[in-house]
């Protein structure tokens, strides 16, 4: 039984479980003590020891402060592989390829939108369909579908969907070259051709908020960010194709281990080499779906720009600017210095934000709780310029829909006079603010470890929900 | 018997369906997926899909298999509620899908996986406890 005795304080921050059995590398979790007593109630330390079993992996695998059960690996985990020697995992990224975040900054204040901020809920809500069934359904062609996942938000910026700063304030571009739809199943495809657009349910949501509190004058400034100002945030990924291609290639690797002689404590960790046919294909077919999902978010801030200027007219200065989108579930080929020397390394994030120095990173709060932007540091060449990516779940689905009533949660969130647009009841109740880690606690974390610093916090208005 | 009933899980759903047999425990832990869409039914009018799974060994072909009805779910915005199968060993399995068409659903499932998936025997009946990515 592992237990905090297990692991050696290396800061306030930082603990490490020594390397033992089948690890190659020691684990490291970013966590405060007090948190650190909790992360045992369910299995993610354990996922995150298997973690550090895999092939190729270099240095340690990590943990980041919002630490909980996943899949394979534990959410909220960082491990990177010698591109050359290690190998690529689907658990390491997820079911929802580049689920991520989208920020866009107006140049109002509260007080300019508060009278309207019902109607423009409303009109978002309605712009922006969940894609379960209500709302829009627009089909594309397998030959658009497959520009998409080819170039992501960027062809969607060439069509006019967008303007030429929302591909430059976005994680890579808006889309990752090596993507190849013909790496992609055909029930892949199907599944994503309605769905560009859509927010999906869950955790995923739409916001309007305002910026509450800047601890960064000078970044914010860069960043065009100041307090009060209104800002809207999407959080989804690349939905129903996304979801696919990781069944498919879940399935691929756990026949096509035994060919490369891997052997693991939890078959859920399936891996090939990268390098190998089966390796090489995942990795085009994951960056289409990492591309599909950038499109994704593209197309749904441009049905938010639509409602924006329906609701608040064109006197509303130049509406919505990009602040940047970034992936949480995503694996990527990146250089890193290792030993002193530059190596090139697939580094999985799995719920785990990039947070490359002078980088703004995007930290959704629980729905209801505050989110946070903040900037990437030198400091975080430790964990692969890598920090957290959200408050973590502490209560299932299940208990929190049985323990809490929606109609409570509504009216204690207008209390604090946040409006909720949802078309589930129990979808609130799933995501009551009180079923997760303190977000500020987990953001204080990151800070204080180096991994990423504060810049502003984002207190949520209306909260649009999928189903 | 209960068909299936859904347990706790920190972040995703959990199923643990039963059956006589392992056809009935199959068509269960489908009916218990279906439960957790929640979908909103258009007309009963049934729709027929095929269905045809090859797999390793049982414990896969039954993932493989909700993985199938899940994307036919998905792409036909159908909700299937009986199976006939014309074929059925551990590692393979043929049928017809028996459903309705819906307008919508509740909830999303992302994957369906292979967390801590075995089917065992007890008492007589087949139990399997699945876990969905939601």
């Amino acid at each position: 039984m592992i237990s905090k005795e297990n692991f050696k304080k290396i800061t306030d921050y930082l603990w490490e479980y020594q390397k033992t059995g089948q690890m190659n590398v020691p684990a490291r979790i970013y966590v405060n003590e007090r948190m650190l007593d909790k992360v045992f109630k369910d299995k993610s330390v354990e996922q995150l020891i298997n973690t550090a079993s895999l092939p190729g992996i270099v240095n340690f695998s990590m943990a980041m402060p919002d630490i909980h059960e996943g899949y394979g690996f534990p959410i909220g985990g960082v491990a990177a592989m010698d591109a050359e020697k290690g190998v690529i995992s689907p658990g390491g990224v997820g079911y929802d390829i580049n689920c991520g975040m989208k920020l866009l900054k107006s140049e109002l204040s509260e007080k300019d939108i508060l009278s309207n901020l019902v109607k423009l809920a409303t009109e978002i809500q309605r712009e922006v369909p969940s894609g379960l069934g209500r709302g829009r359904q627009v089909k594309l062609s397998i030959e658009e579908l497959d520009k998409i996942l080819k170039h992501g938000a960027k062809k969607l910026v060439e069509d006019e969907y967008g303007e030429k700063e929302d591909i430059e304030n976005c994680e890579s571009n808006g889309y990752i070259e090596e993507a190849d739809p013909e790496a992609v199943s055909s029930h892949a495809k199907n599944r994503g051709r309605d769905q560009v657009g859509t927010l999906g349910s869950g955790n995923h949501f739409l916001e309007i908020q305002k910026v509450e509190e800047v601890f960064d004058e000078e970044t914010a400034r860069k960043f065009g960010l100041f307090k009060n100002q209104i800002t809207v945030m999407i959080h989804t990924g690349s939905r129903g194709f996304g979801h696919q291609i990781a069944t498919d290639y879940i399935q691929i690797m756990m026949k096509a281990m035994a060919k490369y002689n891997i052997s693991l404590p939890d078959r859920e960790l399936a891996c090939v080499p990268f390098q190998s046919p089966e390796g090489q294909r995942y990795f085009r077919a994951m960056s289409a779906g990492a591309n599909y999902a950038w499109a994704n978010r593209q197309m749904i801030a441009h049905y938010v720009r639509k409602a924006w200027r329906e609701i608040l007219g064109p006197s509303t200065g130049s509406g919505l600017k990009a602040v940047y989108d970034v992936a949480h579930n995503i694996a990527k080929l990146e250089k890193h210095k290792v030993n002193g020397e530059e190596k090139e390394l697939i580094v999985h994030r799995k719920g785990a934000t990039r947070a490359f120095p002078e980088q703004p990173v995007l930290i959704p709060g629980s729905m209801g709780t505050a989110s946070y932007v903040l900037i990437g540091t030198e400091a975080g060449k430790d964990s692969w310029y890598s920090t957290c990516h959200g408050a973590g779940r502490t209560m299932s689905r299940h208990a929190a829909a049985r323990s809490l009533s929606p109609q409570e949660i509504i009216s204690q969130l207008k209390a604090k006079r946040i409006l909720v647009k949802c078309y589930s009841l129990r979808g609130i109740a799933e995501e009551a603010p009180q079923a997760y880690k303190n977000i500020d606690e987990v953001v204080e974390i990151v800070h204080q470890a180096g991994l990423s610093k504060k810049v502003a916090r984002l207190k949520p208005l209306a909260v649009i929900k999928g189903e | 018997m209960e068909k299936y009933k859904i347990l706790e899980h920190p972040s995703d759903v959990k199923i643990q369906a039963s059956g006589e047999t392992k056809e009935e425990l199959f068509l269960n832990a489908a009916l218990g997926m279906n439960a957790i869409l929640k979908p909103k039914i258009l007309d009963y009018k049934s729709e027929t899909r095929k269905i045809k799974v090859k797999s390793a060994d049982v414990d896969a072909l039954l993932v493989d298999f909700l993985s199938e009805i899940l994307y036919l779910i998905q792409t036909n915005k159908e909700v299937y509620d009986n199976i006939e199968f014309s074929k059925f060993s551990d590692t393979e399995l043929e049928g017809a899908l028996i459903g309705s068409k819906t307008d919508s659903f509740n909830e999303d499932i992302k994957g369906v996986t292979y967390h801590d998936l075995k089917i065992k025997q007890k008492n007589g009946l087949y139990e399997v406890v699945v876990l969905f990515d939601v």
